[in-house]
């Protein structure tokens, strides 16, 4: 049986709808309508143990409500949901001491105290026998290189610093299965590469099972073997990583310095893109040719001077389904 | 029983924070025991130009008033962070946390919002109460002090009660300053002084239906 079973999952809220105008919102005391807003909606997924899932998905497309609900936070409307043999609402503390959470908005750590001491209140927290404890702390601190700032207080560090802090904290017992909810929000690219090193160096020690959400798609091609992609509560794609990007960005762009002025390609594969003088590119679907063969075709026929084949990135694949919807293509 | 020791250890993680900010604790030590003594100077001067309130003394009102303040502040400890601040901890999602910890949420959040602010009320509390009683020459034998330990458990716990009914309500309605308001500070204005010098309607409220009566009289 898979880790994390989740079927058939919907969460509702009950909003009230607020209507434009002063009068109308004095009514809204007395009369309100409500109306249902569907955060999920017949959510369908299981992960086994050890994956690393990337969970995307535009602002407020359910991707925080899904994790809350496979935390324990939040109660699926309907559907239900197994988080290694347990349903995490009703076990919720059971649940939460195999689990290590990481909200990248928040912080858990002591303000005014070393992190240190945030360590070993975590320590009882868990129950973490002492070997583990000193065993998991080494461990991070060197993968983490945070033995500069370590006695420092939390207040002084920066928030690289401190989210570091707030990841060794959620893999400090070694927990089973852990939620990153964007992990890398506002980090430097040097950190962000310490983090997505240390998140793939415990996934293969330990184990671990990860969900990550983030909006950073470097994140998703660096770390995760695994998409799931959500919309308006809607999961939208659920597979591997080449194989969305097959499905999803077949296109590639190709930029060629030709020799002379004014080339005109008339084949309709070649879609112009962008026309700089002797620099001209093209998108091309893989589907319809493929780039051996597009070269070679374009070789024959013209003299050129320099070329450049462009893969298109998991960010431009999402930017576009974001903008035209799965479907609209 | 098992979270004895990890309450121990969050006590011991505010108070190393607090320790942190020498000067901003001694500062609000000084502020605070300058209000509740000004509290007590007022009730004073109030009584010395009455004579008397409903046959009550000056100093047998004050003395009521340190258990007041007293029973507030030992409920404060631990209530006070927690149940005023849960609307704002619900409303901004930070409650979230509390419950991806292994741990009974109303446990974690008395001991993670832990005040260290009510050292100067208790002080204060204590100080005038000693004096009252010295004043008063009351004497207190055996039975008497078993007594007045539970007066001040039993009004400490109701006192506790109005912080968290107040608070709960967040969980309904998000905002809950207004009640904390109602409850902790206009309602509690009432037993500074003796219920026996209010009218009837006030009496049965005070004892019946939020019974901060019982807390000092």
């Amino acid at each position: 049986m898979a880790l994390i079973e989740v079927n058939n999952v919907s969460k509702d809220f009950l909003v009230y709808k607020r209507k434009r105008g002063f009068l109308n919102s004095l009514k809204s005391l007395i009369i309100r309508d409500f109306e249902i807003k569907n955060a999920a909606k017949d959510i369908n997924f299981s992960i086994d143990r050890g994956e690393l899932v990337g969970y995307i998905g535009a602002n407020g497309a359910g991707k925080s409500t899904t994790i809350k609900m496979l935390s324990g936070i939040l109660t699926p409307t309907e559907g239900n949901i197994t988080v290694d043999g347990r349903i995490p609402y009703q076990d919720r503390k059971e649940n939460a001491l195999r689990m290590g959470v990481v909200f990248g908005q928040r912080s858990h750590l002591f303000w005014d105290l070393p992190m240190v001491d945030t360590f070993d209140l975590y320590k009882k927290m868990y129950k973490i026998d002492d070997i583990t404890f000193k065993h998991n702390l080494e461990f991070f601190i060197e993968l983490l290189e945070m033995k500069e700032f370590l006695n420092r207080p939390v207040r002084q560090l920066s928030l690289g610093q401190k989210m570091r802090a707030n990841l060794a904290i959620a893999f400090l017992h070694d927990p089973e299965i852990v939620y990153l909810d964007e992990p890398t929000i506002g980090l430097d690219v040097l950190v962000k590469s310490k983090i997505r090193r240390f998140i793939k160096e415990v996934n293969r020690e330990k184990k671990t099972t990860l969900i990550l959400t983030t909006h950073d798609m470097d994140d998703i091609e660096e770390i995760c073997n695994r998409l799931i992609m959500i919309d308006e509560g809607k999961i939208l794609y659920d597979g591997s990583l080449t194989n969305f990007k097959t499905q999803f960005g077949n296109e590639y762009v190709l930029t060629i310095d030709f020799a002379e002025e004014n080339i005109k390609i008339t084949d309709s594969r070649f879609q112009l893109v962008k026309d700089q003088g002797k620099r001209k590119s093209f998108s091309i679907k893989r589907s319809v040719i493929n780039p051996s063969e597009a070269i070679t075709l374009i070789v024959r026929q013209h003299d050129i001077t320099d070329i450049k084949i462009n893969e298109v990135k998991v960010e431009d694949i999402v930017k576009n389904l974001y903008m035209e919807g799965f479907y609209g293509k | 029983m098992e979270y004895v020791g990890l309450y121990c250890q969050f006590i011991q993680i505010k108070l190393k924070s607090m320790v942190e900010y020498r000067g901003a604790f001694l500062m609000n030590f000084f502020a605070k025991s300058i209000v509740f003594s000004t509290e007590f100077i007022l009730i004073w001067i109030m009584i010395y130009q009455f004579q008397n309130i409903a046959g009550w003394g000056q100093y047998e009102v004050m003395l009521l008033h340190a258990l007041n303040i007293g029973s507030y502040s030992l409920a404060g400890f631990f209530l006070f962070h927690p149940f005023t601040k849960l609307g704002q901890h619900i409303q901004s999602g930070d409650f979230d946390e509390v419950l991806t910890r292994p741990l009974n949420p109303f446990f974690y959040l008395i001991s993670r919002e832990f005040s260290t602010g009510y050292f100067a009320n208790v002080v204060v509390a204590f100080s005038i109460f000693v004096f009252c009683i010295h004043i008063l020459e009351i004497r207190l034998q055996g039975l008497d002090i078993l007594f007045l330990l539970i007066t001040i458990l039993g009004a400490t716990l109701i006192q506790g009660a109005a912080f968290i009914i107040s608070g709960t309500v967040a969980f309904w309605i998000v905002q809950n300053k207004f009640l904390m308001e109602f409850f902790m500070f206009q309602t509690r204005g009432f037993i500074k002084y003796p219920i026996s010098a209010y009218n009837k309607v006030i009496q049965i409220i005070l004892t019946f239906i939020i019974p901060y009566a019982f807390i000092n009289f």
